[in-house]
Order: C-alpha cells, then sequence, then structure tokens
C-alpha cells in the first residue's frame, strides 16, 4: 500500500439491503450509465422536435406513434418524469460519492507518518540518502532552505528515539478538495434549476411607446401583478444597409407610486432589472393606432371623410353602411404574388347581409376601384404606433447557478492542475559519525511530473558542501 | 482584401507542412523533421496575421469586430487553434511523428473553410457583446485539444495492436510511434486540457444566453449537444481517474466524444437547424 492510498471508508460486505443501495449509489457503473444515458437521451431530444403543437407532429409521424411519443414524453422530454428521475438518481449518487469518499479526503489531508521509517520508506518509489562529511545542524540549514523553496516553508520537525530527526513537508494539501468542488458544485446547479422552476416565472408583454403596464402573462398562462409600473418611453430599430437587424432599443422606465425610479435604455444584450424582475428586449412591432379613410363616389367625387381609432366600427358617411379596421400588414401580397406594400384589412357591415372584407392598400389608393358597387374607400393618412415585446424574467435561482459554475470551474482546474505533495526527510548521524540525510516522496496525482521535481531537489541535496 | 489572400497562402503553407511532416515520417531525417515543425509554425505565423488582418478590416470598414462569428471564421480559427496546440504538445512531449496525422487538419480544415462565403458581415444584435471572444475561443481550444485527442487515441489502437502481435521484437510499422502507454498519456493530457476550457465555454455560453435572451439553458440543440460532449468526456475521466480504466476502452471514449464534437461544432448547423430534423417515417 503506498502512503498516499486514502482510506477506503464504510466498506460493506454487500449483504444487507440499506449497504446494497448504497453500494449501488456509490458505483461508477452507475455514474458512467447515467452520464452516457442522459447523452443518449439528449440526443433523441435534439433528433424529435421539443415543445411543438401536437397537431405538428402528425405531420412527420403515423398517428400511433404520436400516440405514443407523447405517453412517453418524448415531445417534451427534459421536463418527462424519466428524464427528471435520471437527474434525480445522478444527485443521489453525487451525494453519495461525497459522503463515501468524505473520510478518505479527510485522512488523505491529514498529517500521518510523521516519520520516515522503515516501512514508509518502501512504500516511497525514490527514496534516496545522501552522506555528507558535514555537522548535521549545518545539512540541516542547507536542506532547509533548499526544499522549503518548493514545499512548505515549515515543515512538521519530529525527534525520534534514536536521536534522528525527521522533516515532513507538504504542499497542496487543500487541492484535495477539489473533489467537492466539482461535485457539490453539480447538486448546486441542479438546486439552482429547481429554485428556478418552483419561485421564478417567465413572461412576456409588448408595451405600446408612451404607454405603461404593471402586470404581465407568464408562459404558464398566469397573469402577474407588478408592484410597480414599467414605461416605454420610445422604441427604435436600426437597420444595416444590408437590411440585417443591427440595434433594437427599448427606452424604459420604472415607476413607483407615479415616480419615476430607473430610466434605462435596453438593448438585446443589456437588461434592465428591477427588484430581481428582468426585463430583456425580445421583439418588437407596429400596429395602426389611427386611420383616416376616404370615401369615394365611382365618378371620383368625394362623399366624406372617417377617421377613427383602428379597430373601432364606423358609420361609413352618406351611406347605411359600417365598417372597421381589423388588420394591418406591412407587405401585403397581391393575388397575384406581387408586393402590395402597407394594406389595412377592412371588414364592411352593410345594411342587410353578412360583412364583408377587404384590403385598402396604403400605397395603391385606388386599388379599392376595382371591388365594384357605388363608392369605394382609399386611406388618406395612417398613424402607426410601435410596441416593444419584453420577456419579462425572474429567477431567484440563477444566482446558485452561476455559484455552482464557478465552484465547477475552480473544481477541475484545481484537480487536474494541482496535487497534494508529501516529501519526507530524515536526518542522523551515523556509526562513522557522518551526517545522513534520507529523502523520498510522493503526490496523489501527476506522480511522474513529481519524480522528476523531487530528482532535481535530490541533485542539488547530493550537491551540498 | 489582404486577410483573404494571408488565409490562401497560410492554406497553402500548411499544405507543405503536412507533406513535410509525412516525408519526416517516411525518411526519419532531423532536418525534414525541423522543416516539418518550422513550416506548420509558419502557417500559424500567417494565418495569425490573416486573423488580426480580418479583425483590423472589419475596423476599417466600420464594422469592428472579432473575427469570430461565421462558419468561415470559426473553421480558420479552429484550424489555427489546432496547429498551435499541436505544436506545443510537439514541443512538450517530443512527439514529431504525430505531425503526419495531426497536420492534415489545418489544412483540410481551411480548404473545406474556403467553400464558405468569407465577406465579412456586421453583427446582428445578439452577437454584439463582451462575452463573444470568451465564449467562442474557450469551445475552440476545447474543440482543437478533443481533435487531437482523437487523433493520438486513434494511433493508440494501432499501436496497441501492433505490441501485442509482436510484443517484443521491433520492425513493425507503427514502431515509429511513442509506446502505446506514452500515447495513452498524451490522450489524456489533452483531454485534461480540453474538458476544463469546454467547461468554461459552456458556462460563458450560458451567462451570455441569459443576458441576452433571459435563459441559461433552452435545451436548443448547440447546448444541448454541447452538454452531451461534456458528458461523454465527463464520463473518461470519472472512468480514468477512479477506476482507472486505460488502454482501449478510454480511447473508444475519447474517440465517441470527438465525434459528438464535430457533430455541436458542424453536424447541429448543418443538419438540425437547417432540414428541421423530424425523425419521422
Amino acid at each position: 500500500m503506498s502512503a498516499d492510498e486514502p482510506v477506503k471508508t464504510m466498506k460493506t460486505d454487500g449483504t444487507d439491503w440499506t449497504a446494497k443501495i448504497w453500494d449501488f449509489l456509490t458505483s461508477l457503473k452507475l455514474v458512467v450509465f447515467l452520464l452516457l444515458m442522459l447523452s443518449a437521451l439528449s440526443i433523441a431530444g435534439t433528433i424529435i422536435q421539443q415543445n411543438k403543437p401536437l397537431q405538428e407532429y402528425y405531420k412527420y409521424y403515423q398517428p400511433g406513434t404520436v400516440v405514443l411519443f407523447n405517453k412517453l414524453g418524448l415531445f417534451d422530454m427534459y421536463h418527462s418524469w424519466w428524464f427528471v428521475a435520471c437527474l434525480g438518481l445522478l444527485a443521489m449518487s453525487i451525494t453519495a460519492c461525497a459522503m463515501d469518499r468524505y473520510r478518505g479526503i479527510m485522512a488523505g489531508m491529514r498529517k500521518r507518518n510523521l516519520i520516515l521509517d522503515e516501512k514508509l520508506g518502501k512504500s516511497l518509489p525514490n527514496l534516496t540518502t545522501i552522506k555528507y562529511a558535514l555537522p548535521l545542524d549545518t545539512v540541516e540549514k542547507k536542506m532547509l532552505e533548499l526544499v522549503g523553496k518548493g514545499l512548505s516553508r515549515k515543515p512538521v520537525v519530529t525527534h525520534a528515539e534514536d536521536g534522528g530527526r525527521h522533516y515532513f513537508f507538504e504542499k497542496g494539501k487543500y487541492s484535495r478538495l477539489a473533489f467537492f468542488l466539482t461535485h457539490l458544485s453539480m447538486l448546486i446547479i441542479f438546486l439552482g434549476a429547481m429554485v428556478g422552476s418552483f419561485f421564478g416565472y417567465k413572461g412576456y408583454v409588448n408595451i405600446f411607446e408612451g404607454e405603461t403596464v404593471s402586470q404581465f402573462e407568464t408562459r404558464a398562462g398566469q397573469i402577474k401583478k407588478l408592484n410597480f409600473q414599467v414605461k416605454c418611453n420610445t422604441f427604435n430599430a436600426e437597420f444595416y444597409p444590408s437590411g440585417a437587424p443591427m440595434d433594437y432599443r427599448s427606452d424604459l422606465s420604472i415607476l413607483q407610486n407615479g415616480k419615476e425610479i430607473i430610466r434605462k435604455t435596453i438593448r438585446v444584450n443589456d437588461p434592465l432589472t428591477f427588484e430581481g424582475v428582468t426585463f430583456y428586449q425580445s421583439s418588437y412591432g407596429t400596429q395602426p393606432d389611427q386611420v383616416t379613410i376616404d370615401i369615394v363616389n365611382r365618378d371620383g367625387s368625394p362623399k366624406g371623410t372617417v377617421t377613427a381609432p383602428f379597430g373601432q366600427k364606423v358609420d361609413i358617411p352618406g351611406v347605411a353602411d359600417k365598417m372597421a379596421t381589423a388588420d394591418y400588414q406591412e407587405h401585403y401580397h397581391l393575388p397575384d404574388g406581387s408586393e402590395g406594400g402597407r394594406a389595412i384589412g377592412l371588414n364592411v357591415y352593410p345594411a342587410k347581409g353578412g360583412p364583408t372584407g377587404l384590403w385598402l392598400l396604403v400605397d395603391h389608393p385606388e386599388y379599392d376601384k376595382q371591388r365594384g358597387g357605388d363608392y369605394y374607400l382609399r386611406v388618406k393618412d395612417l398613424k402607426l404606433k410601435k410596441h416593444t415585446g419584453l420577456q419579462v424574467n425572474k429567477d431567484p435561482g440563477e444566482i446558485l447557478v452561476w455559484l455552482g459554475s464557478v465552484m465547477l470551474i475552480a473544481g477541475i482546474m484545481i484537480a487536474f492542475f494541482m496535487s497534494h505533495k508529501k516529501l519526507w526527510i530524515s536526518l542522523r548521524t551515523d556509526r562513522k559519525g557522518r551526517s545522513e540525510l534520507t529523502i523520498g516522496g510522493t503526490a496523489n496525482k501527476n506522480r511522474s511530473a513529481f519524480a522528476t521535481e523531487t530528482e532535481l531537489m535530490i541533485q542539488s541535496l547530493k550537491e551540498v558542501s | 482584401m489582404t486577410n483573404s489572400l494571408l488565409f490562401g497562402i497560410s492554406t497553402f503553407v500548411y499544405f507543405f507542412a503536412m507533406v513535410l511532416y509525412v516525408a519526416y515520417l517516411a525518411f526519419r531525417s532531423e532536418g525534414l523533421g525541423k522543416a516539418a515543425t518550422f513550416s506548420l509554425l509558419g502557417g500559424v505565423v500567417v494565418e495569425t496575421a490573416a486573423l488580426g488582418m480580418r479583425w483590423y478590416e472589419s475596423y476599417a470598414m466600420g464594422i469592428g469586430r472579432a473575427p469570430l462569428t461565421n462558419m468561415y471564421e470559426s473553421l480558420a480559427f479552429f484550424a489555427w487553434m489546432i496547429a498551435v496546440l499541436y505544436l506545443v504538445l510537439e514541443k512538450k512531449f517530443k512527439i514529431r511523428t504525430l505531425g503526419a496525422f495531426v497536420a492534415p487538419f489545418p489544412f483540410l480544415i481551411m480548404a473545406y473553410a474556403s467553400l464558405n462565403p468569407n465577406d465579412i458581415q456586421p453583427l446582428v444584435p445578439a452577437l454584439q457583446s463582451n462575452w463573444l471572444i470568451s465564449h467562442v475561443v474557450t469551445c475552440f481550444v476545447g474543440y482543437a485539444a478533443f481533435a487531437v485527442s482523437f487523433v493520438v487515441s486513434i494511433l493508440y489502437l494501432f499501436r496497441v495492436r501492433a505490441e501485442k502481435r509482436s510484443p517484443k521484437s521491433a520492425g513493425s510499422f507503427w514502431d515509429f510511434l511513442p509506446s502505446s502507454a506514452g500515447l495513452d498519456e498524451i490522450g489524456y493530457k489533452t483531454i485534461a486540457i480540453g474538458f476544463p476550457l469546454l467547461t468554461i465555454g459552456i458556462v460563458t455560453g450560458a451567462f451570455w444566453a441569459n443576458v441576452a435572451w433571459g435563459t441559461y439553458w433552452s435545451w436548443d440543440p448547440k447546448e444541448t449537444w454541447s452538454l452531451i460532449v461534456w458528458l461523454i468526456y465527463a464520463a473518461y475521466l470519472h472512468a480514468r481517474i477512479t477506476r482507472g480504466w486505460r488502454g482501449k476502452r478510454v480511447a473508444i471514449l475519447s474517440i465517441v466524444g470527438f465525434a459528438a464534437t464535430i457533430f455541436c461544432y458542424l453536424g447541429v448547423n448543418l443538419i438540425l437547424s437547417g432540414l428541421h430534423s423530424y425523425g419521422g417515417s
């Protein structure tokens, strides 16, 4: 057994059922199986598109397959009970492994074997003895100078009964804790995700320029009331000459009791957070605000003009019909497929009979003439209003996710690039009165690098005179 | 533009380096070996200039962004990163004979990159972030390390078979390689570089997604595949560190890991988002 082997704890004989469960949870087979299983499931989740409306799947699969897949939760796989169960089992396995390894890791950090005796010496791969014609104290002084540079400056010194002096040096003791950093970080990330899904929400809200909202709808379909108001002062979209989007900006104000608390222009990578609720620039749109329509006789003489807010049903002057604007398109496609530009969708309600729908092209005012009838309509003026589309989030678990992430990265770095090095030196005077130095060491990781390091140290110790 | 010209020259130099490494493998003259290393280094220098020039030219065009944002640029950076990483490992482990197997990568990747449109486009709002550089660079160092480990693992499989066939006698074709134990160690060391960087890449990506879209994880194909890659290498490390798996089994895991890496990088872009890959009947 090497001087460094961790103490195996909680050794079970595997007969009693709790012991069996424990062995199962701490087995490497389970971990590797879970990691590969989660990978395989995730692959399935990227091949089968997730969270589409059910009817869409019928386009791609046989009806029987859709029913089966739906029952198995394959359409919302990452939230299916069995995917979550795999994650839960992984969390339990991590917890059990952490408990299993706890005593061993702590034992590895303890200062055991302070004396370089024969038994310890045999377990060290590079044990070397050097003899000097110098007094013991001189050798000690030089040795402490040399070895202290690479390892702990203050070794643990033990004076043995036989007159020998024993020195125990170490470095990177706490790197053994990397195991806890990497493994507990995963539990913290899971916890953060759970806190987020239980106590947080995600929602969406459109705010027109100049308007204020104080509630919004979450993805789960609930209405959330905020104890403050959000006002969109202005929204601006900028485009590159190629037409690709360059920048989306919403100038937002947070109001409480009618007073402005914060004002900030948010952009796609620069959201606004207030009282734990974050507003992200997500989309935008335009809607007609007010429409002015001319009513024109067939001969071209004006019959009248109506101005009305979008969507409102109004009388058409000079006739018994009513009309209401109902739709707006920025790029209307004419029946022949060509681009018609901006268009207002309108319903005409005649005095008798059902309504008819028609399109008025803003940039082709005489377009409605082709419909026939006593009069036609044309858009005289169109006032648009812009809205910004904001994603609204509250995630109290987020901070845990970042804490876990930082621990994970730190833990991996320490685990790969640091090791716990131990070095023993003993000094004694041999029978012929010479000073005798014995040195040997070990590391818990990257042993070949440590061996080279020790070799160099031994070389310089040999050169002491 | 100057950057395209420089990228073209670097592709050519990488080709030259590849030929020299193969020649070194065949003739084993120290001079050829040095020439191979120097020409790969030359390719790296020219490509570094190309990347810098492209960055500079984007500023001259009034766009001003790091050259890491489309397929062409990411491939070029991937090729660069593999060459740099290999040169470092070659120096550290004295493994010049591996060059014949690694050096084709920068050349082939650059050749493939040249098939993609290479004009400098301005960035859409979501990509205008300081997280861009740290996220892309860490991910690609990870990818490059996995690529090198992949090559080493494949060579390991050949080497170990040759060693089994004739345990003592020299004269096997694969004798030019380091011992199978050495290859195993190099394969592990490169993953030990790649895994922390992939982890940082995923975390910075999650953090950025949270700032840009308000969600740190949305199970989109790219995210999911990066997690798959991470899980495979995590399995590799657990098998190796905790239970001391060595050799064939971990070499195969490393090969599978790189296959997943390539799918995460190219497959997701080319297949999943492009064609809506419903696997239906």
